[in-house]
């Protein structure tokens, strides 16, 4: 019993089992819990970026109406250290008068209201001495820290090979800011029974929000209760705990009532790091008929003063083509800026589009067609270590993708197609995306009814986690979908992982595959000390499961239900934990592809005005089994709306002389609208990946890796102007 | 005094504070908390709702501007097929847009917007999604307004 039974469950498009909660409003996320005697918090932010608190007055604060409280660092808890997840979290707030970049959290004020708590907070009255702050990423005073995470790779002879190759591309690609911006204001509702506290939060992980408040309020972790059963979005934005949390916590404990700290739409660009801008260097080598014969990728990031961030934005060019040599550098280098942190495709985003631009470039350098000069240096295995792929069917998204576009319609010259007064043009790029998988664990509960329930302190950002999952047990149980219920977003639940890096499903999947394979062995034990039971002395191996019952393989009379075997026994309901942990490459002597695809896009461009318009996207995935065609498609969707953003609008604006950020709300910072949308074809190809037991890769990110580098082709396309530079505006294209 | 009238309850509310927006005094007063905030500037429409049937942004509304009219909001909505139509089409991931998308293509079927697609798209951008459901927002809303 441990493959996966029941394919009409898994994969089927059932209907978001939340979704009815979700369309009547009653799904409550965090900033909805409204608790008896609840207070509110507003935050004050600094407005220099580097220096230190001199004098703060807080007297016309304290004496507005309603004011219960103002801390600022003169009278904070003293707080232990943030301890590090994956990644680092920010040290405790209000702990010192150091300013490290424009935005940082100064003081919080409480109030009986929301509207007396703002009201209150602007009355306060800072000095500060300013330092003269690094905002600029080539800053010779900046701190460089190279190979920040021992990832620089190197393999051949690069130097060598780029002096010889009779074609050579060598360009600098760059990437903006990003913010996040899930629609969902980040939201702590803090409440303290004696010295236990609960907390709903807005967050990505639980378990690791957890940990870190516990750490801090020098409590044991036990009596941190973390609740996220919804959250509002997060790409990313939830995977660290941020300053509000612990500003929240601590408002709560000097106020003595429950305080809901919320931030503002501005609030939730400087406090919950935002994706790093990128500078991408690459040279690529090549013969003449378009074969690599050199990589050499390097990047440059931006970190705050004193955070860490995973960005390796060269690391793509280590596995999404065949080069004989390959050299990959990644630096950082740090300034006085808000954090920078995760969003949708970190690193690969930005590196995607470097090497899918150059890769293009190098295309009409040899005068290949831009989807043959991706087919033609295909990767047949890992080309690191020459291991073979767990799955990777990129050709076949190359391929389907262009039949369902209709690539063959193009006219291969520049400038060539039009429709009135719009250029078109025909825009193709690859992707290989990353693989991550965390450990996490899971339960699995069979009650009397013969209904069953999973459990895991994991969250469902809107990715579909209640219901796949639910699809997943359903399926290894024997049993319909709506027979199982999902629970999650509760820390005290068994340890779950974050929903991050795509790499929810299957750690959690995988979790829950262990779980319900334990649970079908205590089952055909249980069965095996009643010999009276169809199913004594059947070894496991024989055993099968089918519309709740347990039966021997090939004679499904044979046979039990779980319900009835629960009732012989007396007992009400029976349960089996379940771990996973990823598998070791070396082990399984192949290499863990992640997700697979390819995007084609058709973009107009108006030839005076400059104004660029994607009139259509086909977008074809690998990821490898697809456990909700229904949801998988809405994740690709989501992503290549996220892709089109990055391509056109998004651009985190810093004020080079203050550090301010200068378009911190919705009508400045762009984000596409429905009408930017054009039709999306979304398509599923490849194979279940061998790499885990249930054999998903996740396709939380991938949709949005691609979709910027084939805008920007199909705007060369269009117009014979190459853009090396993301957003890509109208102003660019202007003669 | 002002009264508010929910869905067609009658809510006294002692608007002392005259900063109170509609959204606030739905949220934290009644708590009904369907209706959401994504920005407080009226640039998103998480807080979409109707009043007297036209669509709102609730927060560039205040409460006691709201005297006498009518306010509808997603908790308000009696099993309208729109609800239906965006869960078959999965017009949402995360949710947190969905009442507001809702609100206005609801009020979208009343304004004779919902025609095409390129109108539907048009008239329902004022709803951000960052979720980007967008296409299956178009096609519930399509289904919806070519039963009505
Ligand atoms: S919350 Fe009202 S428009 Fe965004
Ligand atoms: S569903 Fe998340 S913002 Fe629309």
């Amino acid at each position: 019993m441990t493959t996966i039974q029941q394919p009409r469950i898994l994969g089927a498009g059932v209907n978001r089992v939340d979704g009815p909660l979700k369309v009547t409003g009653q799904a409550r996320y965090p900033n909805d819990f409204n608790l008896p005697g609840m207070a509110y918090a507003a935050v004050v932010r600094s407005t220099i970026p580097s220096g230190r608190i001199r004098r703060m007055d807080t007297t016309a604060a304290e004496k507005s109406p309603g004011v219960l409280e103002v801390i600022t660092h003169e009278n904070a808890d003293h707080l232990g250290e943030a301890p590090p997840s994956f990644v680092k979290n920010p040290q405790p707030p209000l702990q010192d008068d150091v300013i490290r970049f424009y935005g940082q959290y100064i003081a919080v004020v409480v109030a009986d209201t929301q509207q007396n708590a703002t009201a209150a907070a602007r009355r306060i009255e800072v000095e500060y001495d300013r330092h003269e702050a690094l905002l600029d990423p080539h800053d010779p005073r900046a701190e460089r820290i190279k190979d920040p995470w021992g990832e620089d790779t190197a393999w051949g002879d690069v130097r060598t090979a780029l002096n010889r190759a009779p074609v050579m591309i060598d360009q600098t690609y760059t990437t903006s800011e990003n913010t996040n911006n899930p629609l969902g204001l980040f939201t702590t509702v803090a409440s303290w029974d004696g010295d236990t506290l609960t907390l709903h939060d807005s967050n990505q992980w639980p378990n690791m929000i957890q940990q870190v408040v516990a750490a801090m309020f020098g409590v044991p972790r036990d009596a941190v209760r973390v609740l996220t059963p919804f959250v509002g979005g997060g790409f990313g934005a939830g995977l660290r705990c941020w300053s509000h949390i612990p500003l929240a916590v601590m408002a709560a404990r000097h106020v003595g009532r429950p305080v809901k700290l919320e931030l503002t739409r501005p609030e939730m660009f400087t406090g919950l790091g935002h994706r790093t801008a990128s500078i991408n260097w690459i040279r690529l080598g090549a013969t003449r008929d378009g074969r690599l014969t050199a990589i050499e990728h390097e990047s440059l990031t931006t970190l705050p003063l004193d955070g860490d961030e995973y960005e390796p934005c060269s690391s793509v060019s280590t596995w999404s083509y065949a080069s004989p040599n390959v050299t990959t550098r990644d630096q950082q280098v740090r300034l006085n800026i808000p954090w920078t942190n995760f969003m949708r495709a970190p690193g690969d985003a930005q590196g995607n589009f470097a090497l899918e631009s150059a890769i293009d470039e190098l295309a009409w350098e040899v005068g290949l067609d831009p989807l043959e000069i991706r087919l033609l240096n295909y990767a047949e295995v890992d080309p690191k270590t020459g291991r073979p792929w767990s799955s990777n069917a990129l050709r076949q998204c190359l391929e389907v993708g262009a039949r369902r576009f209709g690539w063959s319609e193009r006219n291969p010259e520049i400038r060539s197609m039009r429709d009135g007064h719009e250029l078109v043009g025909y825009g193709v790029a690859g992707v290989s995306f990353f693989w991550y998988q965390q450990p996490c664990s899971a339960r699995v509960i069979v009650k009397g009814d013969g209904s069953a329930y999973v459990r895991s302190a994991v969250t469902d950002i809107g990715t579909g986690t209640y219901t796949i999952m639910a699809q997943l047990a359903a399926g290894l149980l024997g049993l319909e979908v709506d027979q199982v219920e999902m629970q999650l977003g509760d820390s005290s639940m068994p340890v779950g992982t974050a929903a991050g890096g795509s790499g929810l499903t299957a750690a959690l999947g995988s979790a829950v595959h262990d779980a319900c394979g334990r649970l079908i062995q205590k089952f055909v034990d249980l069965a095996g000390t009643d010999p009276f039971s169809p199913l004594a002395n059947v070894p496991f191996e024989d055993i099968e499961v089918s519309e709740g019952r347990l039966f021997r393989k090939g004679e499904p009379t044979r046979g039990e239900s779980l319900a009835r075997i629960l009732a012989v026994h007396g007992l009400t309901e029976l349960s089996a934990d379940g771990n996973s942990t990823p598998n070791s490459p070396e082990q399984l002597g192949m290499t863990p592809a992640g997700a697979r695809g390819a995007r084609f896009v058709e973009v107009r461009v108006d030839e005076d005005l400059g104004r660029i318009r994607v009139a259509r996207i086909v977008t074809v995935n690998d990821g490898g089994r697809i456990l909700n065609e229904k949801l998988a498609r809405s994740q690709i969707l989501g992503g290549t709306v996220g892709g089109v953003g990055m391509a056109l609008f998004e651009e985190t604006v810093t004020d080079k002389d203050t550090g301010r950020i200068a378009n911190a709300t919705f009508g400045d910072y762009l984000i596409p609208v429905n009408a930017d949308i054009p039709d999306v074809h979304i398509e599923f190809v490849g194979e279940p990946d061998a790499f885990n037991p249930i054999g998903v890769k996740g396709v939380g990110e991938i949709g949005l890796v691609g979709v910027a580098p084939a805008i920007a082709n199909g705007i060369f396309h269009a117009t014979g102007k190459r853009i090396r530079a993301l957003p890509i505006t109208m102003d660019m294209l202007m003669d | 005094m002002t009264t508010l009238t929910v869905n067609g309850t009658e809510y006294p509310l002692d608007l002392a504070d005259p900063r109170v927006t509609l959204l606030d005094a739905l949220r934290d007063r009644l708590d009904l908390t369907g209706t959401k905030k994504g920005c407080d500037q009226g640039a998103c429409g998480a807080c979409t709702v109707l009043s007297d049937g036209r669509r709102i942004l609730a927060c560039l509304t205040l409460a006691a501007q709201c005297d006498g009219r009518e306010i509808t909001t997603i908790e308000g909505l009696e099993s309208h097929p729109m609800q239906d139509a965006f869960v078959r089409h999965d017009a949402f991931q995360c949710g947190y847009c969905t009442s507001g998308q809702i609100m206005s293509a609801v009020a979208l079927l009343g304004e004779n917007r919902a025609g095409t697609d390129a109108d539907i798209r048009e008239y329902m951008s004022g709803n951000l999604c960052r979720c980007g459901a967008y296409s299956n927002i178009v096609a519930a809303v399509r289904e919806v307004a070519r039963n009505a």
